[in-house]
């Protein structure tokens, strides 16, 4: 009897051949699509039904009139360096912005209790139900009457609305898991409160600041609907230029593929960084947990 | 806190109690004022204008209901309806049922555990736009999938591969949408499992629970909450989603948000108060679906005697 219900444990916590079966399929689906994307971002002519490209862009490079595959995509008329650039300053300024406006918030709501407050926690939510686009055209309208809409600030203010539950929602755990002692230490010896803050509370959040920044940095350079609505053609991101090299329908050329490439270098090296320092719960605060 | 001695000085103590009153409504203001002017005035103006209130267009007809009966009218309105629900709702059914599976298996012991836990986060850190041009590549008609079923003998040529992308049927869109989402809620469930441990499931396997046993009455109960909100954030996000039924769905009519845009876009200006109705729509069709769904949650946890 003993001796069954021992084995009974191990054997569920041992992966079995189905479920091993499961995390190749996963595995496969999640990196197998890129490779072709991969072969596409260097191939010349790659016809039906090569299953490898005839022509290579190394190989035309010296024939083609116009910049083929890579050159193309590093060449200033394809707009992918000015982009890239766009989105890194939108992110980085979204970021500042969003973690300014966000921690006086969070910490209230870890720390305080108050009336109202559990609305307060439902308004903060309601963007991650609402759609996007219901929002998005609204915000259209009012910010070409004032003027914001083709502007840096519109994209900046837009990209607000997204990334503020995220990083009240992370600030806020963080701020719980926080104890007060230190800051009351402080103040009783003498220090004022913007020394606290600066010295002895800024310096105990970081790490989870770090967390809630990285992620609205990433939030802010994926997003397309609002950009592509408030930025009007004017300002390209990266998801806004991917989106008119894949949306004109048909087959995907070496430029597109090189730029959905392109695309995916902040998330990437945000995934190394996260798993390296940052404990997974952190991505679900607050999710039913 | 300390508390000032009334007789020494009352300015002083006015001005604490004043402080403390006003603490918790001075640090929530930056986020409720730029939520509430951003996110809630542009819905308002979006209703406003739905209703016929568009003095920058010179139409000042407020209040009308004509934009909405124009809408519900419109040939091909209610299929388009139907696209969006039908695009919403398989993707987050089918997606929580692998993901669920996924996160399970995530926790048990294999060798390249480390490797698996970092990839199959990757289609959550990059744009939906990449996973299109990814379908694109794979399921288009001379994509990758019909030439290697070519190369097999199997189709003789492009026009025998079903059309999986730029058609109604929307497997394109699922598929991208799936490639996404099952990460997204592969994590939360991960994590909630993480967070519950293994404690209770072991006592009902030592109580002699089977496999579907302890899942059913014991695992799934406990990461109830997780599961119900990962479907709403995944729910909410295919109802309103743009750029993925816009570029691999079939063309008219297409899910709501696509026809929100086109009316927008239109050259007509008058369209453009036709697109707010559409996005009020879509509102208020998604928050209905999600209430009830909540509601209908709650019972049922009610029923089962969990408060």
């Amino acid at each position: 009897m003993i001796r069954q219900r021992r084995r009974g444990l191990g054997d569920r916590d041992r992966l079995g051949p189905f479920g091993r079966f499961y995390l190749t399929v996963v595995v496969g689906m999640v990196l197998g699509p890129f490779v072709p994307l991969v072969i596409g971002s260097f191939a010349f002519r790659w016809t039906w039904p090569d299953l490898l490209p005839s022509r290579w862009w190394w190989e035309a490079r010296a024939t083609a009139r116009l910049p083929q595959g890579w050159d193309y995509v590093f060449s200033p008329i394809s707009r992918v360096v000015e982009s890239t650039g766009n989105t890194i300053l939108i992110a980085i300024l979204v970021t500042l912005l969003c973690a300014a406006i966000s921690l006086p918030a969070a910490r209230v709501l870890a720390k305080e209790r108050f009336r109202g407050k559990s609305f307060v926690e439902f308004f903060l939510l309601t963007p991650l139900i609402v759609p996007e686009i219901a929002v998005g055209l609204g915000i259209l309208v009012t910010f070409i009457q004032l003027g914001l809409a083709g502007t840096y600030w519109g994209i900046i203010l837009v990209h607000l609305i997204p990334t503020i539950p995220y990083m009240v929602r992370v600030l806020t755990s963080v701020f719980q898991g926080l104890s007060d002692d230190y800051e009351e230490q402080a103040r009783v010896l003498g220090a004022s409160p913007l020394r606290t803050l600066w010295h002895v509370t800024l310096p105990m959040i970081l790490p989870g600041l770090v967390a809630g920044g990285l992620f609205t940095f990433l939030i802010s350079s994926n997003i397309f609907l609002l950009t592509f609505f408030i930025g009007g053609g004017r300002i390209e991101t990266l998801p806004t230029l991917l989106f008119s090299r894949v949306s004109g329908g048909g087959a995907l050329d070496a430029v597109a593929a090189g730029v959905a490439l392109i695309v995916c270098i902040p998330g990437i090296v945000l995934l190394v960084i996260t798993e390296r320092f940052i404990k997974e719960e952190v991505f679900a605060k607050g999710f039913g947990g | 806190m300390a508390i000032a001695s009334p007789t020494r000085n009352r300015g002083h103590a006015r001005w604490a109690t004043w402080r403390r009153r006003a603490y918790v409504p001075v640090m929530l203001a930056p986020v409720v004022l730029t939520l509430g002017v951003l996110f809630f005035g542009s819905l308002l103006v979006a209703l406003l204008q739905s209703f016929g209130h568009a003095p920058i267009y010179g139409i000042t007809e407020f209040p009308t209901l004509k934009h909405y009966r124009s809408l519900f009218a419109l040939p091909g309105f209610w299929a388009s309806v139907g696209l969006t629900f039908y695009y919403a709702i398989v993707p987050t059914i089918v997606g929580t049922i692998a993901s669920l599976y996924l996160a399970l298996t995530l926790r048990r012991r294999f060798r390249g555990r480390r490797f698996v836990q970092f990839v199959y986060k990757l289609p959550l850190m990059i744009p939906y736009l990449v996973g299109v041009a990814l379908t694109i590549v794979l399921f288009g008609n001379g994509g990758i999938a019909a030439r290697t079923l070519f190369a097999l003998g199997v189709i003789d040529s492009t026009g025998d591969f079903p059309r999986l992308i730029y058609s109604h049927a929307g497997w394109g869109v699922m598929f991208v949408y799936l490639w996404k989402q099952i990460p997204f809620t592969t994590l939360i469930l991960y994590s909630v499992l993480m967070g519950l441990g293994k404690e209770s499931e072991e006592a009902a396997v030592t109580l002699g629970a089977g496999r579907w046993q302890t899942f059913w009455h014991v695992t799934l109960p406990q990461i109830m909450p997780g599961v119900v909100s990962a479907t709403i954030i995944v729910f909410a996000f295919n109802f309103g989603s743009f750029e993925v039924p816009f570029i691999l769905g079939g063309g008219f009519p297409n899910t709501l948000p696509v026809e929100a845009w086109r009316a927008f876009d239109d050259a007509d200006y008058s369209k453009r108060l036709r697109a707010m109705a559409i996005v009020m729509f879509i509102g208020v069709l998604s928050s209905a679906v999600l209430i009830t769904y909540l509601a209908a949650y709650r019972r049922f946890e009610r029923l089962r005697g969990r408060q």
